[in-house]
């Protein structure tokens, strides 16, 4: 019996200490680099082939979650709205044979398409709305990128609480993927400034961290590693994957 | 009898997976555990849907733990709901820190450990899968249908209702119900309904999700495909330390094991 206690004991023991191991390991960033490979994998073995399924109008979720930093307050955000973003310009410039500087009515007056995807949140739950705009791959195909360009990099309006701003990056397969969209509308009305407006990202083959609220400007670049923290994302800076497609 | 004389029983391929196997396991599931906090909710549709909800951990007050599963509540506080915080307070949260990795909330570190042991165990699976066929080894662990008539007799066998058990090989009937269940029908399934989970796997093979029932509902069964191996786990660490401990860890670490008045029978 004191066998068998010490047994039981010794084993409490060992998984207690293994959560501590566990911790101690996760915080070590040269585990944390080589459980990177991780991702590296998924990227190589899943990546994105195929196209997203597209749902009926009847799917579509009654409460569409907001789980983003709130509405930009700075000077410039607040007077686009008083001005229902007449002055708003996307920028789109970088390694670029033709760096574009469009309005909303430019946007509006391109090539429309619209979607009923789902949109998968890092933390696990999904919701399903349609969203209209323009195909990134169009803006990126008039902007003509040049070679050796590796990256399309999403400056925003959008700011954490300590000022921190938000970007996101795409290599050029998922810009051009054809779901890949520059959303102008959400469930047919404009984007909501709360959801992103005027112009937001909708990227449906990854999760929701990657379709960057508030777009001001889409540089294309060779790399990310001069940007931020150079892990090519807010939330890659802080040890999300950038492979955001599991 | 054979009693007492000491056999080659697990090759090295065996062995170093069945560890890798463990390490693997204690990782996915404590950074499993760390990934379903961030949502704590299990629905059974394809997009998040309440009024679909099979499981729900939350903290309804200060200090109440809350576990509701199809809809009757349960107070788990102290257990689940409202638990540990990883780091020396308490707060809401489903899982407590002692069983998550890391101990206090963090979703990017439990995404990036169960991202990659994911592919250890998937990785180990595969070697020790066609290891297995390529040596034969396979054949004594899967289940046959000539085994199935010697189940009920060996369960009767360890509730002590019959003296002997029906004859077997290497591993009796139920060792063996329980190994290819794992090895082919929960290993694989909980791999899937994960991957089910990925936007991107989901856009190359829709069908994957489809066959769970939607995104949601993958996530249901990727969980309950969990709770099914730990207790698998939970029955091959007790039935090890039930007939001799000492003698199953070393042969699952030096390959030599001292058999038993029952084993071997019928080899």
């Amino acid at each position: 019996m004191k066998r068998k206690l010490f047994i039981a004991t010794s084993l409490s023991a060992a998984l207690a200490g293994c959560g501590a191991i566990g911790t101690k390991l996760a915080e070590n960033d040269r585990i944390r680099s080589i459980l990177g490979a991780g991702e590296t994998l998924d990227l190589a073995l899943i990546g994105t082939r195929g196209l997203v399924r597209e749902y009926a109008a009847s799917d579509i979720s009654a409460q569409f979650p907001i789980n983003s930093f709130d509405t930009p307050v700075d000077a410039v955000y607040t007077h686009l709205i008083r001005n229902a973003f007449a002055s708003f310009r996307l920028v789109v410039d970088g390694m670029v044979d033709r760096p574009l500087s469009l309005s909303l009515a430019q946007l509006n007056a391109m090539p429309q398409t619209t979607q009923i995807t789902r949109h998968d949140c890092v933390e696990g739950w999904s919701a399903v709305a349609q969203w209209s705009g323009v195909a990134l791959r169009d803006i990126i195909a008039a902007a003509r990128p040049r070679k050796g360009a590796g990256f399309v990099v999403f400056h925003t309006f959008d700011r954490d609480a300590n000022g921190v701003p938000y970007y996101e990056s795409l290599d050029f397969s998922q810009a051009l993927h054809p779901q890949t969209l520059l959303a102008l509308r959400q469930n047919g009305a404009p984007i909501a400034p709360d959801r992103g407006a005027p112009v937001r990202l909708k990227i449906p083959t990854q999760l929701g961290y990657k379709s960057a609220k508030w777009v001001r400007h889409i540089a294309v670049v060779p790399s990310l590693a001069h940007l931020f923290a150079g892990k090519g994302g807010y939330w890659e800076d802080q040890g999300y994957q950038w492979f955001a497609g599991i | 009898m054979q009693t007492g004389k000491v056999v080659y029983r697990h090759s090295v391929v065996t062995r170093l997976t069945h560890w890798l196997f463990f390490i693997a396991f204690l990782a996915l599931v404590s950074s499993g555990l760390q990934i379903f906090n961030a949502a704590p909710y299990l629905d059974a549709s394809d997009k998040t849907d309440p009024a679909r909800r099979v499981l729900q951990i939350y903290a309804p007050a200060d200090n109440v733990g809350s576990t509701v599963i199809f809809g009757h509540a349960f107070n788990t506080t102290g257990w689940l709901g409202w638990t540990d915080d990883g780091m020396g307070g308490t707060t809401g949260r489903a899982f407590p820190g002692w069983i998550t990795i890391p101990s206090y909330q963090d979703l990017a570190d439990g995404r990036t450990w169960h991202l990659f042991f994911a592919w250890v165990m998937v990785f180990c699976g595969i070697a020790y899968v066609i290891w297995g066929i390529s040596r034969h080894d396979l054949r004594e662990l899967v289940l046959r249908p000539s085994d199935v008539p010697k189940l009920l007799p060996m369960q009767l066998y360890y509730l002590r209702l019959r003296k002997e058990p029906p004859l077997h090989g290497k591993y009796n009937p139920l060792q063996k119900l329980a190994y290819t269940l794992v090895l082919f029908v929960f290993a694989p399934l909980i791999v899937l309904s994960g991957l089910a989970l990925s936007p991107s796997f989901d856009a190359t093979f829709p069908w994957v999700t489809v066959l769970f029932g939607g995104r949601q509902f993958a996530r249901l069964w990727h969980f309950v495909l969990m709770v099914a191996l730990c207790g698998f786990f939970a029955m091959h660490v007790i039935l090890v330390a039930m007939t001799g401990l000492r003698n199953h860890i070393t042969s699952m670490i030096t390959g030599r094991y001292k058999l038993g008045a029952h084993d071997g029978v019928g080899i």
